[in-house]
């Protein structure tokens, strides 16, 4: 075996040219595919980071109101008592924090936005403190005054206004009737892609008073975990337990709340009823993100591979033929044709497994190089990345398939002219003119 | 002139400015309601055309053209849109307690609040309605002013518990003269201004089925005070008073409209 490898070896380095190139190209897919792996990475990093501070906690306990049953409102009424049961149902909650929901126009003397309207307690909300990048002012001003908003930049943008100035929020209200207050831009934070799109936080208060609601309510309690995969399980508890508790409960679906109106408004019930869901509940209709990206860079790859093993494969074609005569002579003084088969495959393994390896360390390393530069994207870009600067994230899992999978397909694509040239006769191959 | 007199006399001149000449009680007011409401009842059916022209910033102007056909004995509402081409067949039926919308695009009905936006606009259902103030409201006299050239009560109505009512606050201005509402604010539950609306010109037409005139506002101004930018100019035409089918407000008859 050893000296097949030297033999596989002195092949590569005397074809130096030939080599290089499909070196290169080895490279530039498995570059390729650890660069798009870590953007994927990052995008889901940032969801689940973004996304479990600014839309979800990990578990979430909400629900709708209904005075008549054509009509729900995303409140909790008897919020006291609700807490103190999600508190004890839930002893391994690291965070509990409430939240209050809401919808609605943000007015300035310029123009109109539509977006969710979320009330925070901003002192105690660490996971949102944690993810919004401050621009202008100050978090701590939603609580200061009782009456402020927090805007994201384009947001503020469009409306032409920043920290300090006064818009107005207009809503529909429990019973249809339209209510509007004035409140003051307190903090502008940098854009979140998507997540920051159609979504603005107020202070507890305002979305109270634009919605007139009883001090004894809240919008959703978020449960935060240390280790969000309990998730399920925590869920199932929750459930359990507040049915016991004589809470009503909404029937399980796995979806995000403001997916639920049009459900709820159509069932035949009043009052309140609580829903428990996971941060994937929430969080699954964001996900198409992903799962876009994971098709597009898929593909991509897919592609690069096959040329990448159509090159391979042809490059082969060519050395068979080149060394014919030398095969001849290999098999005429006594070698197999598996050792044949397996000397030309070894020339690809080698190739293959140290240019996947170089490529894995330059796709790492040029990951970590564009980290550090904090590349900021596009408007376009921004949105599907959630974030206004380019992350990657390198797992060990992705570097891994990176080495294993190329250098599998290379060898694969070796397999058919390797064969080949095994199977050629000894007197055939001597005779080849090539 | 003494001093003291003089003072009196300036004290009991303030006075007179300060405190509304000839204020309403509590029954002129209520009587002033009623009335506001009874020349615009009819008795029977009631049928118009209306133009709803929407100005909104940074957007084209839109006219509507609707037919509104209402049956207030049994508190009977529909709304049926005739133009542009884009709304042509879209409607509002008020059913019992529920105000529902019908997209002939998808041909499905959607319940909605009965405060909502007509088609978009700044109007509400009850602008096209018939007028229930002294019945949805309590009413508190602000005083006698002036509205331009017209002396008018300025009078502020606070929703009754229950009432259906867009907005639970609204302040009149009516015309001493003939009683007519020449202008109106509604305010939401938090008081701020939400829109100022104009009535400067009303009509009248005989009805058969009351055997008197029943007047209308002919021209609705409508001013967003939110969206400043944003207003509606509803003009109501052709108001028919004559009995409408039987089977009229029903969703088969809108749908049938709509095809």
């Amino acid at each position: 075996m050893g000296r097949l490898l030297l033999i596989a070896a002195r092949n590569l380095r005397q074809n130096r040219r030939r080599t290089a190139l499909l070196s290169a190209a080895v490279v530039a897919v498995t570059m390729l595919l650890v660069l798009l792996g870590s953007l994927g990475n990052g995008i889901q990093a940032t969801l689940l980071e973004a996304g479990t501070a600014m839309i979800t906690g990990h578990v979430n306990v909400g629900g709708f109101f209904k005075i008549t049953s054509g009509m729900g409102s995303p409140v909790v009424v008897d919020a006291a008592r609700t807490l103190a049961d999600v508190k004890e149902l839930a002893p391994e909650a690291s965070r509990i924090v409430q939240r209050r929901r809401g919808f609605g126009k943000v007015v300035s003397e310029s123009d109109t936005i539509q977006c969710a309207l979320t009330g925070i307690d901003a002192t105690n909300d660490e996971a949102l403190r944690g993810i919004l990048r401050i621009r202008e002012g100050s978090l701590d001003n939603l609580d200061a005054d009782g009456h402020s908003i927090l805007l994201f930049e384009k947001q503020a943008e469009r409306l032409n206004v920043s920290v300090g100035d006064d818009v107005t929020l207009s809503s529909q209200v429990v019973r249809g009737q339209t209510n509007a207050i004035q409140v003051r831009v307190g903090a502008i934070a940098r854009d979140m892609g998507l997540l920051s799109i159609m979504s603005s936080y107020v202070s507890l208060d305002v979305i109270r008073d634009l919605y007139q609601l009883d001090p004894d309510t809240t919008g959703v309690i978020l449960v935060y975990l240390d280790d969000p995969e309990q998730a399920g399980d925590v869920k199932a508890r929750l459930r359990e337990g507040l049915l016991a508790r004589n809470h009503r409960l909404m029937e399980d679906e796995p979806d995000a709340f403001y997916h639920k109106f049009q459900q709820v408004a159509g069932e035949d019930w009043t009052g309140m009823k609580l829903d428990v869901t996971t941060w994937e509940d929430e969080l699954a209709n964001i996900q198409w993100t992903m799962k876009t990206f994971d098709t597009i860079s898929s593909l991509l790859i897919g592609v690069l591979l096959v040329i990448v093993v159509i090159g391979v494969m042809n490059t082969m074609w060519i050395t068979v033929r080149d060394r014919t005569r030398e095969i001849g002579t290999l098999r005429a003084i006594g070698m197999g044709r598996f050792r044949v088969l397996v000397m030309f495959l070894l020339e690809t393994v080698i190739l293959s497994v140290l240019s996947a390896l170089a490529g894995v360390l330059l796709g790492a390393g040029i990951a970590e190089l564009l980290n550090s530069l904090r590349i900021p994207v596009s408007q376009g870009f921004q949105i599907f990345l959630m974030s206004d600067t380019l992350r990657l994230v390198v797992s060990p899992r992705s570097l891994l398939l990176a080495v294993v999978v190329v250098p599998l397909l290379t060898t694969f694509g070796a397999l058919i002219p390797a064969s080949r040239a095994a199977r050629l006769r000894p007197v055939t191959a001597m005779q080849h003119a090539g | 002139m003494p001093l003291h007199m003089l003072t009196l006399t300036a004290t009991l001149l303030l006075s007179a400015a300060a405190v509304p000449a000839l204020a309403l009680d509590a029954d002129g007011m209520k009587k002033v309601l009623e009335t506001i409401d009874e020349r615009q009842r009819n008795a029977g059916d009631h049928k118009s055309l209306v133009y709803i022209q929407t100005k909104e910033k940074s957007r084209e102007d839109v006219v509507m053209e609707a037919v509104v056909y209402r049956r207030d004995a049994s508190d009977q509402f529909m709304i049926l849109l005739l133009k542009p081409k884009a709304e042509r067949g879209k409607g509002y039926l008020k059913i019992d307690k529920n105000f529902w919308m019908y997209d002939p695009t998808v041909g499905r009905w959607e319940r909605r609040t009965e405060r909502e936006r007509i088609v978009g606009s700044d109007s509400r259902r009850a602008d096209f309605d018939e007028s229930r103030l002294a019945v949805e409201y309590a009413s508190e006299y602000k005083g006698e002013e002036k509205l331009g050239k017209f002396t008018v009560h300025h009078i502020r109505l606070t929703e009754k518990p229950g009432a259906d009512v867009p907005y639970p606050v609204t302040e009149l201005w009516v015309d001493k003269e003939t009683n007519n509402v020449l202008k109106r604010q509604d305010l939401a539950a938090s008081g701020k201004l939400m829109r100022t609306v104009y009535t400067p010109k009303w009509k009248k037409v005989y009805s058969e089925s009351k055997k008197e005139d029943v007047w209308y506002p002919a021209e609705i101004r409508i001013y967003d005070e939110v969206e400043k930018d944003n207003s509606t100019v509803v003009l109501i035409q052709e108001v028919d008073l004559r009995p409408l089918p039987e089977n009229i407000f029903t969703k088969a008859w809108l749908e049938s409209k709509s095809r």
